[in-house]
Parts: structure tokens; C-alpha cells; sequence
């Protein structure tokens, strides 16, 4: 994946507008920091206000907002300031997510409002959010512009591991769902990508396992690296493709495993 | 008319009452519009996303009540936030009809306005009690937070319920630009942008900053609409020269829609890409040179939405249309039914040719 910004004698991230959910720690926070240093305009959202201002004054060019995407009634507001501060907007990452319980619960013992919690993270969150921004997108993608939705997944949405019933039926939910809106809106020239990072040292994993090895774990900023470059390529590939036939092709590769 | 009062975009069933060329009528409802629609038609739409602004505060001096109501901004640039013109009201909210709307305290430049986490500075009282230039003191990224979070969207008395962001964003909203919403745009749904599709009909759009639509102060009405900023994509400049080059039409959706497109056409004899302000006027007198066909709102007689019509088709056939949407129960205003009227075609003796076609040539002279 990394030739793809060695081939390129112009990063295809350089003035992109890229939205980052859940942007202040782990994974998030990373992409933050990978996409500014490529030059992208940022704006990232988490919902605690002192984190927002500190990662935003590390990295003085990011616009930071506060909000909770599992919040229907935060959404526009969120949107509003994504699209306001960046102009417009390219790509969409919706990376916040929540495990349900924790620690984790088999399903027998989850309680409702934790699956609801999980569900409000990382489908209706993405969904409502997605859905918000999609004029932007679309417009983005009609002036020629990138139009990318990355979905963070997740193993636990393509295999039954016990104890992560609430998380892992979300994000299955959220996989399948970044399907059905790429079947929708290829034709738009809207791509989206659902992308398993892999297991990593972030604050959600020690939460989930505890006593994990930190050192058996892939760095936040590896991950982040990685699903830049898938975002650099969907971009490429979409600057690329003047024929609407063109996004027909790309159909095919919903799912970009990394590991 | 009957005011629509329910906050729901276009329903499914909503009404669209046509003029066709000839100047006849017919009833049809929101999903015929794509059948309506030819194959040789570029309808261009407004994304501009609607602003919640309606701020509410208190003016400084005084301790009174007010709301404030964003109403104009020079441009669209991301950081241009700072400035607005506003229209402001005293105590009291959207269940008081405007008109009965009290007048804030005497405003005076240097007053002081506390809109929640924002503060405005009056910079200008604009020859009317209720309008005023105002200059928030914080930065870009904190207005747009400001206003994203305690601002709420410009409502009226025939709307009980509170309106959510949800309620006035198009389908298609884009950048937050609108101070209402182009609410010809609810008509639009991604179901129907992939019939034109399927069906051939190109679709483009373009960012204006709707204004208000109503001040309820007769003096102020007449006034309107503020000049309103707007842009006009590359892509969107080139789809209109393509199609005014192979005589398709233009179909705007939306009163925004044709003023922009008509003002771009003053300036430079036709459309270009970029961003101006929209200062003109449209009403009988206009000379379309870009749009064909509109989709508006079912506008009463006498508001300047009305009066845009007017360039479309002559009075006679307006009055017509009234009298069809008063008689068969259409509903006005924002969350109301929908008309497409058509420019009447041009006839000379028993022949009719269109309207568009001839002056396609005179554009591209």
C-alpha cells in the first residue's frame, strides 16, 4: 500500500476535506495526525471538549468539534460544522465506535441500553451522519472531485467471537450497510470502503481485553497509515474515472481487509 | 391558499400543478415530476444547506429579549462568518406571527447583543429599527459553533411544532449557506435524481444563500430579497453551455436557482464558474436568458417569489394558476405543494416554436 504514495509524485490526500469521527484518541486521533501531515484539511469530532481543544492545538490547522454521533439531535449541528469549516467535503470517516458493555458481556448478560449504545455508535451514528453529509459528498463527487465514506469494521463483524455480541452485530450491521449505500450510490460517484484495521493498541482494545500484550498489537499509527492509503487510492481512483462505467468496476471491492 | 403546517418535505402525494408551454394546466403529484421532466432537460437545483439563524439573546444595554435572525453575509468563504445583516425582534418567538412581533429595543452601532456563547457588535443600524449590520467577536471555527449549537432554524407562526436542522436541510444540502431553506429543493429525492438519471436528464447544482423570506414588516418586505451570495461550480457553468449549445432546457428548481443563473448571464452574457453576489430583481419585466422552466413553491400573489414568476408567463396565466391552486386546495409556504411552470412558447401565427431555442441563438452569437 505504501507505493502508493511513493509512486505518486503528488499525494492524491493534499487538499482533500476529510471528516474524522471520534478523533481524539486511538485510531482516530491517529488518522488525524496521518492525514494533516499529508496535507489534507481536517475536521475531527469527539464529544469531550478539553480532548477536542488539545488535539486541536496540537495540530493548529485541524478544525476540532465537539459532539456525539450517537446523538441524533447532535448530528446536524456536527454536519453543519464539518461542512462549514472545511467548505465542503471529500471523505468521510466514520471511525467512533462503542464496544456495548464493558467489559465485554456475553449476550445473555448485555443489558439493552448497552446494545442500544452500541448500535446508536456505530450504525445510526454513521448512518445519520452519512446521510447528512451526503449532498456534499455527491456534490464533491459531481465537480470531480473525491467522494470516499470509510467505515472502520471490524473482524469481530465477519466472525462470532463470545462477549463481543453487541459490538460485533453493530459493526456487522455497519459493514453490511456500507454495501448497500455503495450498491446505491455508485452511480452518484460516491465510493465507500469498510476496512478492518486490525487488532490494535488503542484505549478501546484495552477496554475490551484488558490484559492484552500491548506489544502483540499493531500501532494506532500503522493502521492509520494504511487506511489512508486505501483512501488515497479510492481518491486517485475516482480523479481518474470520467466515464460513469468506470465506478461500476470498483463496485466489486467493498471490503478492504488489512491486517 | 392553506399554509402547510406540518414540517414534513414534499410527501410522496404532495401536489405539482404544471403550466406547460402552451399555458395549459394540469394536476399531477411530487413523482410525476421526472415524467414531466424531457430528455433533453438540465434541471439545476440549490445545495444550500439551511443555517439555524434564528439566534436568541439579550441586547446588552437593556436586558431586553431579542431573537436576532441572520439575513445576509457577504460571500461564502468559510472564514467570511464574521459579518451578517440581521433582522431583529423583540421578546417572543415563531408562535407570534412576525407581524405581531414586537420591535426590539433602539438599536445603535456599538450595542452589544449576548446570543448565547456568541456576542455581536451592532456595527450599523440599516435605515430600519429591526435591521442592522452586526460583527461577532469570536473566531470562524467558534461562530460556526455557536450557530450550529444555539442557533435554531427561521420559523413561522403556521409551523407549531419547533423545526429540527433535519426538517429544513434538502436532501441535497451542502454547504450551510441558506438563511431559510430553498425549499423548492424538498421536491428532490435521491429516488427521483436516479429516475432523471436512468431517464437522461442531466442534473447540476449550485450554492446560493437563500435569504428570508419574510420579515413580517411590510417596509422591510419590500425590501427584499437581500443580495445573496452565491457560486456557480465549473462543472455546473459547462453542463449549462453543453446544453444551451444542443437547445435543451434549463429547468431551475427553485426561485434561487433562476436568480443566480440570471445574474451570472447579466454579467458576462452567460454563465460562468465562481462566486458573486446576486443584487437584481427578477419580475415581468426580466429577460430570462438561462432558465426555461421553474419549480417553485405554490407562492401567493404579491410576495417577491410571485413576482419572479412574472419573467416565466404573463399575468393572465398567473392568475390562472392562483385561481387552480386556490380551487383545488393546494397547500403555500415552505413544507407546501409544488408548481413547474414552463416559459410560454413563442408563437407567430399558427406556429409555435420554443421559446429557449431562440434564444439559445442569440446567446451564443
Amino acid at each position: 500500500m505504501n507505493n502508493v504514495r511513493s509512486i505518486a509524485s503528488h499525494d492524491p490526500l493534499r487538499g482533500i476535506r476529510v471528516a474524522i469521527t471520534g478523533g481524539t484518541s486511538g485510531l482516530g486521533l491517529a488518522l488525524v495526525r496521518e492525514m494533516a501531515s499529508r496535507g489534507a484539511h481536517v475536521a475531527f469530532v469527539a464529544r469531550n471538549r478539553e480532548r477536542v481543544a488539545n488535539v486541536a492545538r496540537e495540530h493548529p490547522a485541524t478544525h476540532g468539534i465537539v459532539g456525539d454521533v450517537s446523538r441524533k439531535e447532535e448530528i446536524h449541528p456536527i454536519a453543519m460544522q464539518i461542512l462549514g469549516r472545511l467548505g465542503g467535503l471529500d471523505v468521510l470517516v466514520n471511525n467512533a465506535s462503542s464496544l456495548g458493555p464493558t467489559p465485554l458481556a456475553l449476550l445473555g448478560d448485555t443489558e439493552c441500553e448497552e446494545f442500544e449504545l452500541a448500535l446508536a455508535t456505530n450504525v445510526l451514528g454513521p448512518f445519520r451522519l452519512t446521510k447528512a453529509l451526503l449532498g456534499a459528498l455527491v456534490a464533491s463527487a459531481r465537480e470531480g472531485r473525491a467522494a470516499v465514506v470509510l467505515n472502520v469494521s471490524s473482524d469481530a463483524a465477519i466472525n462470532a467471537y463470545p462477549g463481543w455480541g453487541a459490538y460485533g452485530a453493530s459493526k456487522a450491521a455497519l459493514h453490511h450497510m456500507s454495501r448497500i449505500w455503495l450498491e446505491e450510490l455508485a452511480s452518484e460517484g460516491v465510493r465507500f470502503l469498510s476496512a478492518d484495521p486490525g487488532d490494535m493498541d488503542t484505549p478501546l482494545h484495552a477496554l475490551a481485553v484488558p490484559d492484552a500484550d500491548p506489544t502483540t498489537l499493531k500501532r494506532p499509527a500503522i493502521a492509520a497509515a494504511e487506511l489512508a492509503d486505501l483512501i488515497a487510492a479510492a481518491t486517485a481512483q475516482r480523479a481518474s474515472a470520467d466515464a460513469p462505467s468506470a465506478h461500476a468496476t470498483l463496485a466489486g471491492d467493498v471490503t478492504a481487509r488489512i491486517t | 391558499m392553506i399554509a402547510a403546517s406540518e414540517p414534513r418535505q414534499r410527501p410522496l402525494d404532495a401536489r405539482l400543478l404544471v403550466v406547460d408551454r402552451k399555458g395549459k394546466i394540469v394536476h399531477l403529484v411530487r413523482t410525476d415530476l421526472v415524467d414531466f421532466l424531457e430528455t433533453s432537460d438540465l434541471v439545476i437545483a440549490n445545495d444550500a444547506a439551511t443555517l439555524p439563524a434564528s439566534l436568541v439573546g439579550f441586547h446588552e444595554a437593556t436586558a431586553a429579549r431579542i431573537e436576532v435572525r441572520l439575513a445576509g453575509r457577504r460571500s461564502l468563504a468559510r472564514d467570511d462568518v464574521t459579518r451578517f445583516t440581521a433582522v431583529v425582534f423583540g421578546a417572543g418567538d415563531f408562535h407570534t406571527r412576525t407581524e405581531d412581533r414586537p420591535l426590539p429595543p433602539r438599536l445603535a452601532a456599538g450595542d452589544r447583543l449576548v446570543l448565547g456563547p456568541l456576542t455581536a457588535t451592532v456595527e450599523a443600524t440599516l435605515d430600519h429599527p429591526r435591521l442592522v449590520a452586526l460583527r461577532f467577536a469570536e473566531s470562524p471555527d467558534a461562530i460556526w459553533e455557536g450557530i450550529a449549537r444555539h442557533g435554531r432554524p427561521v420559523q413561522y407562526a403556521h409551523v407549531p411544532a419547533p423545526l429540527a436542522l433535519w426538517d429544513v436541510w434538502t436532501p441535497i444540502a451542502a454547504g450551510p449557506a441558506a438563511f431559510e431553506p430553498p425549499s423548492a429543493g424538498f421536491v428532490l429525492d435521491w429516488r427521483n435524481l436516479a429516475a432523471m438519471r436512468a431517464r437522461g436528464i442531466e442534473f447540476a447544482t449550485i450554492t446560493h444563500a437563500a435569504g428570508l423570506s419574510s420579515t413580517g414588516d411590510a417596509e422591510l418586505d419590500a425590501r427584499l430579497p437581500f443580495d445573496e451570495p452565491y457560486a456557480i461550480p465549473q462543472t455546473t457553468a459547462a453542463a449549462i453551455r453543453r446544453a444551451k449549445r444542443q437547445h435543451w432546457r434549463i429547468v431551475a428548481i427553485g426561485t434561487t436557482v433562476v436568480r443566480a443563473l440570471e445574474h451570472a448571464a447579466i454579467r458576462h452574457g452567460s454563465v460562468r464558474a465562481g462566486h458573486a453576489i446576486a443584487t437584481q430583481r427578477i419580475g415581468p419585466r426580466t429577460r430570462l436568458r438561462v432558465v426555461d422552466a421553474i419549480v417553485s413553491g405554490a407562492h401567493e400573489p404579491g410576495s417577491s417569489h410571485h413576482e419572479l414568476l412574472r419573467a416565466f408567463v404573463d399575468d393572465r396565466t398567473l392568475r390562472r394558476v392562483t385561481d387552480a391552486l386556490v380551487a383545488h386546495g393546494y397547500r403555500t409556504h415552505e413544507f407546501g405543494d409544488s408548481v413547474l411552470i414552463a416559459r410560454r412558447a413563442v408563437c407567430a401565427g399558427r406556429h409555435c416554436s420554443n421559446a429557449h431555442v431562440d434564444r439559445a441563438t442569440t446567446l451564443h452569437v
